[in-house]
């Protein structure tokens, strides 16, 4: 019984380390583990050496195991009973005249253990397969840092409420019966309908199908759906949206639960504002102009830039388009020392963008996919949206500058954007909460070739198709009115 | 004197500037992913049947891709070593005269080197006129293709005219790309891969309203997710391009000389699967049966022959159409004015 005094220490000194992380409890591994610090056994007689110590303190790796293979793994390590064991056979291993200390057996030359044919075949037929899995769990295990930003994110921005689309027919035949007579209030429902669907209407969106004498059914659904202009006349099927009527959002009503909310979410880390919570987004600011005009050094730097040029791809638009060349020439090291920039691009100018971020001095980094949808969140495959294939998404570049920048916060969101499509060229909102998420909602935000739609607080915005003028920061407006005066002036002259 | 009154406009903007909540009522995938860890392609309602609410397409979908497997070759794959496979489409040049419409180069994998195998790949002459390329790779590798581009010899040969994008639905997908090791902060994306592109190329001219023999435009997008069927999920099989890109391929061209190649080994997770109507030339291809000879001489029974019109070259091998396809085809409107141009 002292052949097992060395295994029994071994298990002692080991056992945190056998348990984790690549070895995880796995006999063959422990074997291999074993036989690493020089312990020369073959690997059936260590399963015996196991299971007899498992036999002897009536379970401290196996509550109830009936026959033990190198193929298992250890349930758990129960130390007490192998400290138990260890001390009894320490004071039978000196009681014996005749002992042979097990460690003054092994050749001390030689470095590696000699292991037997079979200990050879059972090595040939498991790889090292539980080590190159953990390898390779390690490698693509998400980083501390990427964990902590996330979940620091999950507290920045409140959850939206958000409902899955039901799919269940029964449901929508008979919601669509009831609202074709004319009621379309969801008060109305309770009652009327089966609780299950009631409660379905509640947490689920519903697409109800609106039938008039001109639908004909058979030929499917209609391209436009809701921005359908006939649809009155329109023979093809249209649905009406009945959105989810609770709203399940995560309510900050509780007080000082907001407040401990907001502390655990503004505590200082790398690339925030100190006392951030404290601090007022700025409101919108905005400068109606010609931005191949306009000189980008009255507006200060940035730390991102979106730009939606309206790209000349030899298409008629109903706007004005811009050359290549009158982009490619803007000034735009003028407006970012370092930080990151966002370019719409569509056909032939994703090409052109690549081009020109790389001539701005911009590594691009990653590439934005938006994935359009339509009021029944399908992508768009009809239409004939583009020449040689349908187009239903468009691309987002983004390019960074100033090598490696520590303030930003990366591998937030996903690179596919899913969003609906809204009027002709109108980007998705979405852009700007993933963009704020990596810079911060007080960084400088720029956007260039801007409508009146995309003003926001926080946000700068300049194009010809914004109205009026609205500066805050005294700085941008002190410079602006100099360049007023001076234009002013040259035009009088 | 100009005006810069920002109090008297503030209250207007305030009005103007809330984003439009409306618009995204219950269906922000964007702050669902943050929250929950989940795609937000994973909530597209299409993803399974792409044409969902569309019968006339899903029917046109049906009948072509009846007609091109009734005028399919047998698979065909050529099992080739990497460093051998330029040599062996040289060899296929020079001693069998072989020539393709359609080439899809490279596949949903991080190791192609695709720059320096396409620029010294003899695709001018592997690629018969008009021909069209189809190149895969990843979001980073796709960028080296702008080079070609700039390149005297590809430039002038080949345009870019799609970009087409993959997106896997799911993080534990084989089709999603894997997280690579990044050894500093500046090379870390910013956002979390989920993408796979295409170009493809066009080389000759071809036009999309008169030449409809060659080419159907317009059938399927450039966007294609992974499709998991609920029966498929449990029985996953993964390919080195899903077969969802194979099929815009043949629903585009109507040749039947396909094409193709994946220069390196892809690793025991992503086998390399025949099709008919394909060559497949690969280091990984499961089986290696093709014969040149062999090959022509199938074309020539499974197609419909046509003279080209301008005198040199072979002639087209095509997969002939029926009038009921012709019929439900998306097609270009008649040209007036100013829409013309585009077609």
């Amino acid at each position: 019984m002292a052949d097992l005094l060395p295994l029994v220490s071994f298990f002692i000194n080991s056992s945190a380390s056998i348990q984790l992380s690549p070895i995880q409890s796995e006999l063959s591994l422990i074997w291999h583990a074993y036989c690493r610090d020089n312990y020369k056994i073959s690997i059936s007689s260590f399963v015996d050496q196991v299971s007899r110590i498992n036999e002897i303190t009536k379970g401290c790796f196996w509550k109830d195991l009936d026959s033990i293979n190198s193929e298992c793994a250890l349930e758990y390590i129960n130390i007490d009973k192998l400290v138990d064991l260890e001390e009894f056979l320490k004071v039978e291993d000196d009681n014996d005249p005749n002992r042979t200390n097990s460690l003054m057996d092994i050749d001390q030359t030689s470095p590696l253990p000699s292991y037997s044919a079979e200990d050879f075949f059972h090595m040939l037929n498991k790889p090292m397969n539980p080590p190159l899995n953990a390898l390779e769990i390690l490698i693509t295990k998400p980083t501390a840092r990427k964990e902590l930003t996330i979940s620091k994110m999950k507290v920045k921005w409140p959850k939206r409420q958000f409902a899955e689309v039901c799919r269940n027919n029964s449901h929508v035949h008979t919601l669509s019966n009831i609202f074709g007579n004319g009621g379309d209030q969801i008060s109305k429902l309770r009652g009327k309908v089966s609780s299950t669907i009631y409660q379905c209407t509640l947490k689920n969106v519903h697409y109800l199908p609106i039938i008039t004498n001109y639908t004909d059914i058979s030929l499917g659904d209609c391209s436009y759906l809701d921005t359908c202009h006939r649809m009155k006349t329109c023979r093809y099927l249209h649905y009406y949206t009945l959105n989810a009527s609770q709203c399940d959002d995560v309510k900050n009503d509780n007080l000082s639960k907001k407040f401990y909310l907001d502390c655990i979410a503004n505590e200082y880390t790398l690339g925030d504002c100190l006392l951030e919570y404290k601090r007022a987004v700025l409101p919108p600011q905005w400068i109606s102009c010609d931005v191949r005009q306009i000189p980008f050094s009255i507006l200060g730097k940035f730390a991102v830039i979106i730009s939606d040029p309206a790209w000349d791809i030899h298409m008629s638009l109903p706007y004005g388009t811009c050359k290549d060349v009158e982009l490619l020439s803007l000034p735009m090291n003028e407006l970012q020392d370092e930080g990151i920039i966002l370019l719409w691009v569509t056909g032939r100018s994703i090409e052109t963008g690549r081009k020109a971020l790389t001539s701005w001095g911009y590594t691009i980094s990653d590439e934005i996919i938006w994935v359009k949808l339509n009021q029944l969140r399908r992508t768009i495959v009809t239409g004939r949206t583009g020449h040689w294939l349908n187009h239903s998404k468009e691309h987002l570049l983004v390019g960074v500058k100033g090598g490696n920048l520590p303030w930003l916060n990366r591998l937030v969101d996903s690179s596919i954007v899913v969003s609906s499509t809204r009027e002709t060229s109108r980007k998705p909102d979405e852009i700007y909460q993933i963009v704020e998420r990596i810079v911060g909602k007080h960084a400088r935000k720029l956007e260039l070739f801007g409508r009146d739609h995309n003003i926001r607080p926080g946000w700068f915005t300049i194009g010809n198709q914004v109205s009026g003028v609205s500066i805050y920061e005294e700085e941008v407006r002190i410079k602006y009115e100099e360049y007023k005066k001076l234009t002013d002036r040259k035009k009088r002259l | 004197m100009i005006k810069v009154e920002p109090k008297s406009n503030y209250k207007r903007i305030d009005a103007k500037a809330s984003p439009s909540i409306g618009l995204c009522t219950n269906s922000d995938f964007t702050d669902n992913y943050i929250h929950t860890g989940s795609p937000p392609i994973s909530h597209v309602e299409n993803s399974v049947n792409p044409l969902e609410g569309y019968p006339k397409l899903q029917k046109l979908r049906q009948l072509k891709s009846k007609q091109v497997a009734d005028h399919a070759t047998r698979p065909f794959g050529c099992r080739r070593k990497p460093d051998q496979i330029i040599p062996t489409v040289e060899k296929w040049i020079v001693e069998n005269k072989l020539q393709f419409d359609v080439i899809m180069i490279g596949a949903l994998a991080d190791n192609q080197f695709i720059y320096p195998f396409l620029s010294q790949l003899p695709l001018h002459k592997l690629c018969s006129k008009p021909g069209f390329l189809f190149i895969w790779a990843s979001t980073q590798k796709i960028r080296e293709l702008t080079k070609l581009l700039n390149s005297e010899y590809w430039g002038k040969k080949f345009r870019r005219s799609e970009e087409l994008v993959f997106v896997p639905l799911k993080k534990n997908s084989a089709y999603y790309p894997k997280t690579e090791f990044h050894h500093d902060d500046s090379s870390v994306p910013l956002f979390e891969r989920q993408q796979w592109h295409c170009w493809m190329c066009i080389t000759g001219t071809v036009r999309r309203s008169s030449d409809y023999h060659l080419i159907h435009c317009n059938i399927d997008t450039d966007l294609q997710m992974e499709s998991i069927t609920p029966e498929r999920e449990s029985n996953h099989e993964n390919n080195a391009i899903p077969e969802n890109l194979y099929r815009v391929v043949e629903n585009f061209s109507n040749s039947n000389r396909r094409l193709h190649i994946i220069p390196s080994y892809l690793g025991i997770n992503m086998p390399v699967r025949l099709r008919p109507g394909w060559v497949i030339l690969s280091p990984d291809c499961i089986m290696d049966n093709f014969n040149p000879d062999k090959y022509q001489s199938e074309l020539l029974r499974k197609s419909t022959i046509k003279s080209r019109s301008s005198s040199n070259g072979s002639p087209h091998y095509l997969v002939p159409q029926t009038d009921e396809i012709d019929e439900l085809r998306p097609k270009s409107p008649p040209p007036s004015g100013n829409r013309r141009r585009n077609d």
